[in-house]
């Protein structure tokens, strides 16, 4: 029972966040309870998943059960919640990218958290019930997110947006789970691997499987269940935009490769085809959204679609390549992400959130447009930086699925992606400010100066010494 | 009654409800569009459970679950409702326009407007 403590703990966390605000003489409580008990789990967590001997541990009947895979992607989901808490403090103390400050900062710190709980929920999820409502308390906390600002238009229309959109998904989500109980008269995912395994042709399996594929594809914005992305992202504030395109987007691939990992195995290779077209569409379509782009946000909005194709990419391979190389790409793409996010942040701090905001910063403040280089790089996946390693890993595992057509379509959509993560930096580097116009100057707090530092130290050392992506391989891989 | 028959009520609400989703312009015509594609998860569910052999208890307590869960998300939808309804006096989806993407070549990457 002691393994699950600290999923408790995160709970207690949560709870205790949402009711810091009841008391009006210590506002900070919350703030400082979240990111503080946030970095103890994220400790424990890091320590099990690469330092012990982590046994699989099976609980309330073999429901929930707590392995390796699962300790790193929790520690991946409480990274992705800690960024967020320390990027969104910002937002409640003062105006950002000429929007109102945030109130009720507990309540904001609580949601997250609980959104995290969800994240967990998923990986620990032994059987298509625990899964679904994992998937769906990941979700629900983001819409009120959306929704935070309440006299900003443009909040409320993002939330709109985003709960339609959120409830269509579950909808089809759910339909296909159906089918998937009614196929295998079981909700354990053990019992459907074997049913599966027993029969791969059967109607009622492939209209599942369409289904929640389909209904996953929403909340990982594949291809043609993309377009709201944007729209939420620039809509809502700058930390969910950012918890978006990070958190929620690696519960959605951790849901997708238990399932296609797990009890999907059987039939991978006629799934394979479906997966393969899926990501090659995803790429290009976020490769060409994000061409003409004049808004930060939404930029990288069209910069997470096309990343998301490459994710869905390495589920063509063998699962456990499949899932060392996600695990690790999802790390770096933390990293660069909130790299990226963080330096907008000091952008907004005193100026709009656009592309012409960043011209002349290689004058003005040169060591942060060298950051937010790195931050680009690595999403283009240039080596040194990590993404290299990470997006070799993910083709590398497509590539030992024999897909090696697919693996250099994805290649060559690499080039153009280099292409927009290049406008960016000319933005940064090559524009200057027009002479009689001036920007009002950058500014920023201890807070986000200290995080970009870590964050690109973290991308170039992952990058450089192969030891995070060579540990979490020989951890992952069956003995 | 026979599992075809539920299964094909089932189907038909879903695609009632994605018929509405996709063409309702009223925020709360979509809410109930959404609805009724979880219930009719709901009624597989519930047919499965009671037509095919297997954990029949599993596939009620799906269902209960996901009217839970369904109830909390139309909680989150409809305090949005309310929301938007205060700032702007209507719920007509169409109106809500300004977010989207730029029309032609905006200022952009690069150059200076």
């Amino acid at each position: 029972m002691h393994a699950l403590l600290p999923d408790l703990v995160l709970m207690a966390l949560a709870f205790f966040a949402a009711f810091s605000g009841a008391g009006r003489r210590r506002p900070n409580l919350g703030f400082h309870a979240s990111w503080i008990g946030l970095l103890g789990v994220l400790a424990v967590y890091a320590v099990r998943a690469f330092a012990l001997d982590a046994a699989p541990v099976d609980l309330f009947g073999g429901a929930w059960r707590i392995d390796r895979l699962g300790l790193l992607w929790r520690v991946v989901f409480t990274l992705s919640a800690l960024c967020a808490v320390l990027l969104s403090r910002g937002n409640f103390q003062r105006r950002s990218g000429g929007r109102e400050a945030l109130t009720q900062p507990g309540e904001f710190f609580a949601l997250l958290l609980f959104s995290t709980l969800g994240g967990i929920t998923v990986v620990s999820a032994r059987e298509l019930l625990t899964l679904f409502i994992g998937l769906e308390l990941a979700t629900i906390p983001l819409f009120f997110l959306a929704a935070w600002n309440k006299r900003d238009d443009s909040s409320g229309e993002a939330s709109v947006k985003y709960v339609a959109m959120g409830g269509v998904s579950s909808a089809v989500m759910l339909f296909g789970l159906s089918y998937l109980y009614g196929f295998c008269g079981s909700l354990s995912l053990d019992a459907l691997a074997v049913r599966i395994a027993a029969e791969p042709d059967h109607a009622l399996l492939w209209i599942g499987v369409l289904f929640v594929i389909a209904g996953a594809g929403f909340k990982l914005t594949l291809f043609p269940f993309h377009l709201w992305a944007p729209d939420v992202y620039e809509g809502s504030s700058t930390p969910l935009a950012a918890y978006l395109s990070v958190g929620s987007k690696s519960v959605a691939i951790a849901f997708l490769a238990t399932l296609v990992c797990g009890p999907f195995a059987a039939v991978r290779e006629t799934l394979t085809p479906v997966l393969l077209l899926l990501a090659g569409a995803t790429t290009l379509a976020g490769n060409l959204g994000a061409l003409k782009q004049g808004r930060l946000r939404r930029f990288m909005a069209w910069s997470g679609v096309s990343q998301a194709g490459f994710l869905v990419l390495a589920l063509a391979g063998p699962a456990p390549l499949a899932r060392s190389s996600l695990v690790f790409y999802m790390f770096v793409y933390a990293f660069a992400n909130y790299l990226a996010f963080f330096v907008f942040a000091i952008v907004a701090r005193s100026r709009d959130e656009g592309f012409s905001s960043l011209r002349g910063m290689s004058r003005e403040w040169p060591a942060l447009a060298v950051l937010l280089a790195i931050s680009m790089f690595s999403l283009a996946g240039i080596p040194p930086m990590a993404g290299f390693l990470g997006k070799f890993g993910l083709l590398a595992s497509a590539a030992s699925g024999k897909n090696f057509l697919a693996v250099a379509f994805m290649v060559l959509n690499g080039v153009i992606g280099l292409y927009i993560y290049l406008t960016v930096l000319r933005s940064a580097w090559v524009d200057r400010v027009a002479d009689g116009e001036a920007l009002a100057p950058l500014e920023s707090g201890r807070r986000e100066r200290i995080m970009v530092w870590i964050l690109a130290a973290a991308l170039l050392l992952a990058g450089i010494v192969p030891f995070l992506s060579q540990r979490i391989v020989q951890l992952l891989s069956p003995h | 009654m026979t599992l075809e028959r539920c299964l094909l009520l089932a189907f038909a609400l879903f695609a009632i409800g994605v018929y509405g989703a996709l063409t309702r312009r009223h925020l709360v015509g979509l809410l109930i569009s959404i609805e009724l594609m979880l219930n009719a998860a709901n009624i597989n569910l519930a047919a499965f459970a009671h037509f095919r052999p297997g954990d029949a208890t599993g596939g009620a307590t799906f269902a209960l679950f996901t009217i839970a869960v369904a109830a909390c998300e139309m909680a989150a939808a409809l305090s949005i409702v309310v929301a938007m309804y205060r700032r702007r006096r209507n719920l007509d989806l169409d109106k809500l326009r300004s977010l989207r993407e730029p029309i032609e070549a905006e200022p952009g990457a690069g150059k200076a407007p």
